[in-house]
């Protein structure tokens, strides 16, 4: 049984081909040029003087781009919890309606058989 | 003298009073059900459903309910008012692998003042229970309690908050949930 | 299994999965092109990687929207990281490893919300027509319900067909607690799967 459950697992867990939107984006996301690429030739001829007054703005950047990160990882892990959240409402909501019904199916089925004369449903 | 009288009366009615406020107060009905541990029963079941969502997670789920989606905004219109949702359920692969007991703490506390039963079902066909209890304040529902029991499955739902119960049957086109058919509910999860 | 044998046919000619022979390969010199920004080339590896990665995100995070952001994330990284990728090897070991601990840690940042499995969301996660559709949605139940490491291994054992070593030296782990993990994940799925939903061996007659 093992050996099935393996070759199960192997069929269940085939990769999944992401929709046409989403290879879009992707393929935008490793096409678009990222915003601060290494640019490894450009400052090694300058002087000791303009080097530090690069290094201060490039502390200055590295700091933004932390705390605009921070940020972003801010609001992505909001939004996963909110989608967790609505999702986690769906159902629960979906569970709540579908014994209420089970209720009200009992009840009915029992309404039918007393009206048939047959009290033991 | 009759004055006086009054005065004493009036006095003694305020002093009972204000003994009395504390208790009245401290007996208020609270529609939020403390739910057993089921840790125990999660393991031995094929399928486990715990969820927990009090107020500030309810907002933040109703900030992510898409209002142009019919579903999303017949539950952003449910949830409204609400303070906590809290379902626990449970599947297992046979008949009976849990029992009345497991469910009887729960019961307990709705045996307790501010619930009222407002259903009881039992289905001999099915072996399908079915109860709900409402929580009543000044004349408005605020707290719902279900608890389902099937033999392969059993499940708790306790909503605290000002819910309409209309609202809430209505979800059930929402959901794709069809009419139960008796002898569909047989068919084991 | 004649019937299961038939609705495979019929699913493949309704074109309603594709086999892993359809990925694209993706070449030496394809990387080589990708890394000096050539955009076929970075079309190319997309093509060549997008269903490993959206779809180890998607089982990690039983997510849609979340399994998307994930693999967007990825690629992103992938892109300002391109130069110190070596090899069309060492490509696939990086994205697997990045998805993959990534996942983790958003499932660990999630702890505070215990996911549930949805019947819905789930049946979004299988593409795996062939075969026992209940069976497998009992399955990816079950995968739902491991921890976010043990559900890594088992995912790059069984969707990425990685061997333990592999596994290991991705996760960064050490080779027993793999084998652990899939020892452990494997009891507990044939615990919990129903006797009747798995063929037994003298039921296949291939």
């Amino acid at each position: 049984m093992s050996q099935d459950l393996e070759s199960q697992l192997r069929t269940a867990l085939r990769p999944i081909a992401p929709s046409a939107a989403l290879e879009k984006k992707l393929i935008a996301s490793v096409t678009e040029k990222p915003a601060f690429a290494p640019q490894t030739g450009r400052f090694l001829r300058r002087g000791a003087r303009s080097r530090a007054g690069w290094l201060s703005i490039g502390a200055a950047a590295c700091l933004l781009i932390a705390v605009g990160m921070q940020h972003r990882l801010r609001e992505r892990d909001e939004r996963a919890n909110g989608l967790e959240a609505r999702r986690q409402v769906v159902e629960a909501l979906r569970m709540t309606s579908q014994k209420l019904d089970l209720a009200y199916e009992i009840v009915k089925s029992q309404s039918t058989a007393l009206d048939d004369g047959n009290p033991g449903a | 003298m009759r004055h006086r009288g009054i005065n004493m009366r009036h006095a003694n009615i305020v002093m009972l009073l204000a003994l009395l406020t504390p208790a009245m107060a401290w007996a208020a009905p609270n529609p939020r059900l403390v739910l057993p541990d089921f840790t125990a029963l999660a393991h031995r079941a094929t399928q486990a459903v715990t969820i927990t969502l009090d107020s500030s997670l309810l907002s933040l789920a109703g900030r992510f309910l898409d209002g142009n989606d019919p579903q999303d905004a017949a539950a952003k219109e449910v949830i409204k008012g609400l303070q906590g949702i809290y379902v626990r359920s449970y599947t297992f692969e046979q008949d009976l692998a849990f029992s009345e007991a497991d469910i009887d703490a729960v019961r307990k506390q709705l045996a307790a003042p501010g619930w009222s039963r407002l259903v009881e079902t039992h289905s001999k066909k099915t072996h399908a229970n079915v109860d709900i209890y409402i929580m009543v304040d000044n004349k408005q529902a605020i707290g719902l309690a279900v608890i389902a029991s099937e033999p392969r499955q059993f499940t708790i739902v306790n909503i605290v908050g000002a819910i309409d119960l209309e609202k809430l049957h209505k979800l059930e086109g929402q959901f794709g949930v069809p009419k139960l058919d008796i002898d569909a509910a047989k068919t084991p999860h | 299994m004649t019937a299961q044998v038939a609705a495979y046919a019929i699913r493949f000619a309704r074109g309603e999965f594709t086999l892993n022979e359809e990925v694209p390969r993706f070449t030496e010199h394809e990387l080589a092109q990708a890394r000096m920004g050539n955009p076929q080339a970075l079309t190319a590896l997309v093509r060549a990687h997008q269903r490993s990665v959206y779809s180890l995100a998607l089982r990690m995070l039983g997510l849609k929207d979340l399994a998307e952001d994930l693999a967007q994330d990825v690629f992103m990284q992938l892109n300002r990281n391109l130069q110190s990728i070596e090899s069309s090897a060492h490509l696939a070991f990086w994205l697997r490893k990045v998805t993959a601990f990534k996942a983790i840690d958003q499932l660990r940042r999630r702890r505070r919300l215990p996911t549930t499995p949805l019947d819905e969301e789930m049946h979004l996660c299988s593409d795996a027509n062939v075969g026992d559709p209940l069976l497998h949605r009992h399955l990816e139940r079950l995968l739902e319900e491991l921890s976010p490491p043990a559900r890594a291994v088992l995912l790059l054992r069984y969707q990425e067909d990685l061997d333990p070593t592999e596994i290991a030296r991705t996760l960064e782990m050490p080779i027993n607690t793999v084998k652990s993990h899939l020892k452990r994940s494997l009891q507990l799925m044939r615990q919990k799967t129903p006797g009747a939903l798995v063929a037994r061996p003298e039921d296949q007659s291939t």
